[in-house]
C-alpha cells in the first residue's frame, strides 16, 4: 500500500523509527521514584516469607527506600534542567520540593504505621506497598507535565488511597470510607476525563506547554468549559469546599496513619498538580480560575473553621481543620506572586511536620486507650506528658501561635495576600485563624487545665506508659521528630524560607507566570 | 450526497440513537440486570462509532476490553450478589429525582451550547487507518512511555489490594503483644454513621 505509507509519513509528527533510538529519554529523572518502586517490590518479596518476617524487615526496606529517593531529590536540586520522557515528564525545582513533601509524608506515615496495623491484625507488608504505590503516584504527579501522564499518576494516587482506606475490611466504617471514597473520586476523575479530552481536541496535543499556547491562540468557550472541570477534579484532591463532602466520612472511617498520609501527600500532589495546569495550562484563563479560587479559598476557610469548632472526634476535627489549612494554602496560589508561590511551599512544608506531627500524638493515644473522642482527652497531662506536650505544640503552631512553625508560614502567607491587594481573602484568613485557635486551644485545655478528679474514664484507665512493643519506638521517634521540628522550626525557619524561595526561583514555570502578572501590573 | 456519504450518515444516527438510548436506559432502569445488558450494547455502539471514524483497532480494543471484560465483570458481581433486601424508601424521592434531573437537563444545555458556539477545524485529522497499531506502538515506546510503565504499577497495586480486600485469612492476634485483634479501626468506641446498627 505505497499511498497508504505516504500518507502516514506526511501526517505523523514523529520521527523515523531510526531516530527513536537516538531521542535522550533522560530517565535519571524519576531516580527517587525508581527507589520507590524497588522498595515496594521488595517489600512483596519479603512479605512472602510470611507475616513475622515482614513485621521484621519490611520497615528498614521502606525506611531505605524512601531515604534513597529524599537523597536523590536533594541531588537534582541543582542539577541541569531537561524535560524527561520526551516531555511527559519535568524535574524542575517546585516538582523536587513537592515530591520530598510527598516521601517525606509517607516516611513519617509509614513510622507511625506499624504498631497501629499490628495492634489490629492488618498485614503490614501490603499495606506498606500499597502506600509506596500511592506515593510513586503522587510524586509522578507532582512534576507530570503531559495530560496522560497527568491520569495515570492520579489513578494510582487514587486508587491505591481507595484501597487503605478501606484496609481495615471488618470494620463497617472502613468500607464505607473506601466505598464513598471510590465513588466521588471515581466521578471527580471521569469528570478531569471529560475536561481533558476537550483540552485535546482544541489543541491537538496531551503536553500541558502546547496545549497552553493554543488556549492563548483561541480561548473559546469550550476551554472555560474544560478549566471548570479541569478545576473541579483539583479541589477535589485538595479537598476544598464545595468539593469536601467525602473528607469527614473518608478521614473517620479510614485506618488513622491513612487519614495522616492523606491529609499532607496528597493534598501536596493536589496542589503541584493545580500549580502545574492552572499555571502552566490555563495562564490565558487567569482572571477566572483566580477568581474561582477565590471562591474556594474564601469558602475552605469559612466553613473548614467553624464546622470544626463542632466535632466531638478528634479525627473528624482534625479533617475540618484541614479543609480550612487548604484554603489557606490557596491563597498563595491565587495571589501568583514570587511571594505567593514560596508561601505555598513554605506552607506545605509546614503543615506536613505540624499535622504529621499531631497525628502521631492521636494515634498513640487511640492505640493506648482505643478512643479518639476529644473529651476522652481530659486530664491528659497526668497520665502521659509526651503526648500532652506534642499535641498541645502541633496543635497550638497549626493554629498559627507565634514562635511556632505554622505562624511563619502562615504570616508569610498573608504577607503575599496583602501585598497582592488580596484584602478580603487575608481578612478573612485572619479571622479564620483566630475561630481555630479557639477549637485547637479547646484541646489543649481539656487535655492541660482539667483536674486529676475530672479526667475521663479513658484517661483514669490509662495503662503504663512503656516503649518497647514493636513498632512503638519508629512512633516515638516520629513523633518527637515532628514536635522538635514545628517547635523549633519556627525560630530556625531561615533555612527553610531560603529552601521555598530557591524552589520557586528555579522554576521556569512559575518564574514565566510571575513576569507576565508584573508586567499585567505595571499598564 | 453520495450513496457512501448517506450510509455513514444513517450509520451515524443509528448507533447515536442507540448510545442516546441506552445510556438512559441504564440510568434509570431499576433492575439492574437489564441496566448491565443495556451497557453492554452501549460499548458495542461506541465501538461502532470508532469504526465510522476509521479507527478500527481501538473499536477491537473497545470490544474486547469494556464488553469482554468490564461488562462481563458486572455481570458476574450481579450474578453472585443475588441477596434480595428490601432497602428503606428515601423521603423526598420524587423532589430528589427533580433537582437531579433539572441539574443534568442544564449541564446538557450548556454543553449543547458551548458545542455550537465553538468554532470547530472541521475537517479533522486525517484518519490512519490501518497504520493506527503502528503509531500506537510508536507513541507506546516514545512520548508516553512514562505512563504505559506507571500502568504496570498501578495494575500489580490494585491486584494486590484486590487479594488484600478479597482473601479469608485474619490474623488473629497482635504480634507485638500477644492479644487478639479483629481487622477492624482502633478507635472502637463510636458508632457507624451510615451502616445499620447490628442487631443487639
Amino acid at each position: 500500500m505505497p499511498e497508504l505509507g505516504a500518507l502516514l509519513l506526511s501526517t505523523q509528527a514523529m520521527p523515523a523509527p531510526g531516530e527513536l533510538l537516538n531521542l535522550a529519554l533522560n530517565a535519571g529523572a524519576i531516580a527517587p521514584e525508581g527507589a520507590v518502586l524497588l522498595a515496594m517490590l521488595a517489600t512483596l518479596l519479603v512479605d512472602l516469607a510470611g507475616e513475622r518476617v515482614a513485621i521484621r524487615w519490611v520497615p528498614p526496606i521502606c525506611y531505605l527506600g524512601l531515604g534513597a529517593a529524599l537523597v536523590l531529590l536533594a541531588l537534582q536540586w541543582n542539577a541541569p534542567l531537561e524535560p524527561s520522557f520526551l516531555g511527559a515528564f519535568l524535574s524542575d525545582r517546585l516538582a523536587i520540593a513537592f515530591r520530598a513533601v510527598v516521601a517525606m509524608s509517607t516516611l513519617l506515615s509509614l513510622l507511625i504505621s506499624w504498631r497501629y496495623a499490628e495492634k489490629s491484625g492488618t498485614p503490614v507488608g501490603e499495606y506498606a506497598a500499597i502506600l509506596l504505590a500511592a506515593t510513586l503516584g503522587g510524586m509522578l504527579l507532582c512534576g507530570a507535565t503531559d495530560l496522560v501522564s497527568v491520569f495515570v499518576s492520579l489513578e494510582t494516587l487514587s486508587v491505591a488511597s481507595y484501597l487503605l482506606s478501606g484496609y481495615m475490611k471488618r470494620d463497617a466504617r472502613s468500607s464505607e470510607a473506601a466505598l464513598k471514597y471510590l465513588l466521588v473520586g471515581s466521578a471527580a476523575a471521569a469528570v478531569f476525563l471529560y475536561g481533558a479530552s476537550l483540552l485535546y481536541g482544541l489543541s491537538g496535543s496531551t503536553s500541558l506547554e502546547t496545549i497552553g499556547l493554543a488556549l492563548i491562540d483561541s480561548p473559546s468557550p469550550l476551554a472555560a468549559l474544560a478549566l471548570v472541570f479541569v478545576l473541579a477534579t483539583v479541589a477535589f484532591k485538595i479537598a476544598a469546599v464545595p468539593f469536601h463532602q467525602w473528607t469527614p466520612d473518608v478521614y473517620e472511617g479510614s485506618p488513622t496513619p491513612v487519614v495522616a498520609f492523606l491529609s499532607v501527600g496528597s493534598k501536596a500532589a493536589g496542589f503541584a498538580l493545580a500549580l502545574r495546569i492552572l499555571v502552566g495550562c490555563f495562564g490565558s484563563f487567569d482572571t477566572q480560575w483566580k477568581l474561582l479560587f477565590t471562591v474556594l479559598a474564601l469558602l475552605s476557610m469559612t466553613l473548614g473553621n467553624v464546622v470544626a469548632l463542632a466535632q466531638t472526634s478528634m479525627k473528624r476535627m482534625l479533617a475540618y481543620s484541614s479543609i480550612g489549612q487548604a484554603g489557606f494554602v490557596m491563597i498563595g496560589l491565587v495571589c501568583g506572586t514570587e511571594e505567593g508561590f514560596a508561601a505555598m511551599v513554605l506552607y506545605m512544608a509546614a503543615y506536613l511536620f505540624m499535622n504529621l506531627g499531631a497525628f502521631a500524638c492521636i494515634i498513640l493515644f487511640s492505640i493506648r486507650t482505643g478512643s479518639d473522642r476529644i473529651s476522652d482527652y481530659a486530664g491528659l497531662y497526668q497520665k502521659d506528658p509526651l503526648i500532652t506536650l506534642g499535641l498541645s505544640l502541633c496543635l497550638l503552631s497549626l493554629g498559627g501561635i507565634p514562635p511556632m512553625l505554622g505562624f511563619f508560614g502562615k504570616i508569610y502567607l498573608f504577607f503575599a495576600g496583602w501585598a497582592d491587594h488580596q484584602y478580603l481573602l487575608v481578612v478573612v484568613g485572619l479571622i479564620t485563624s483566630v475561630i481555630s485557635i479557639y477549637y485547637y486551644i479547646g484541646v489543649i485545655k481539656m487535655m492541660v487545665v482539667k483536674e486529676p478528679q475530672e479526667a475521663s474514664e479513658v484517661v483514669k484507665a490509662y495503662p503504663e506508659v512503656t516503649w518497647n512493643t514493636i513498632g512503638l519506638p519508629p512512633l516515638r521517634f516520629a513523633l518527637v521528630t515532628c514536635v522538635i521540628v514545628t517547635a523549633v522550626g519556627g525560630i530556625l525557619s531561615d533555612p527553610i524560607f531560603r529552601w521555598a524561595n530557591s524552589a520557586v526561583d528555579g522554576t521556569p514555570l512559575l518564574q514565566q507566570a510571575i513576569a507576565i502578572a508584573s508586567q499585567k501590573a505595571l499598564g | 450526497m453520495t450513496i457512501a456519504a448517506s450510509t455513514q450518515l444513517i450509520c451515524f444516527l443509528v448507533l447515536g440513537a442507540v448510545i442516546a438510548i441506552g445510556g438512559l436506559g441504564v440510568v434509570l432502569l431499576s433492575n439492574i440486570v437489564y441496566s448491565a445488558f443495556l451497557l453492554g450494547g452501549v460499548f458495542m455502539a461506541v465501538a461502532g462509532l470508532y469504526l465510522l471514524l476509521n479507527a478500527s483497532f481501538v473499536a477491537a480494543a473497545q470490544v474486547l476490553v469494556y464488553v469482554g471484560a468490564v461488562n462481563v465483570l458486572i455481570l458476574f458481581a450481579i450474578m453472585l450478589v443475588n441477596k434480595r433486601e428490601d432497602l428503606e424508601p428515601i423521603k423526598g424521592l420524587p423532589t430528589r429525582r427533580l433537582l437531579s434531573g433539572g441539574v443534568c437537563a442544564g449541564l446538557f444545555a450548556l454543553l449543547v451550547r458551548v458545542a455550537f458556539t465553538t468554532p470547530w477545524a472541521v475537517p479533522g485529522p486525517e484518519a490512519v487507518g490501518e497504520g493506527a497499531t503502528v503509531r500506537i506502538g510508536e507513541h507506546l515506546f516514545t512520548d508516553y512511555l512514562l505512563p504505559f510503565e506507571l500502568a504496570s504499577v498501578l495494575l500489580l497495586m490494585a491486584m494486590i489490594g484486590a487479594i488484600v480486600l478479597a482473601r479469608r485469612d485474619v490474623q488473629a492476634t497482635d504480634l507485638g503483644t500477644g492479644q487478639s485483634a479483629d481487622q477492624g479501626l482502633i478507635e472502637k468506641s463510636r458508632t457507624p454513621l451510615l451502616v445499620d446498627q447490628p442487631p443487639a
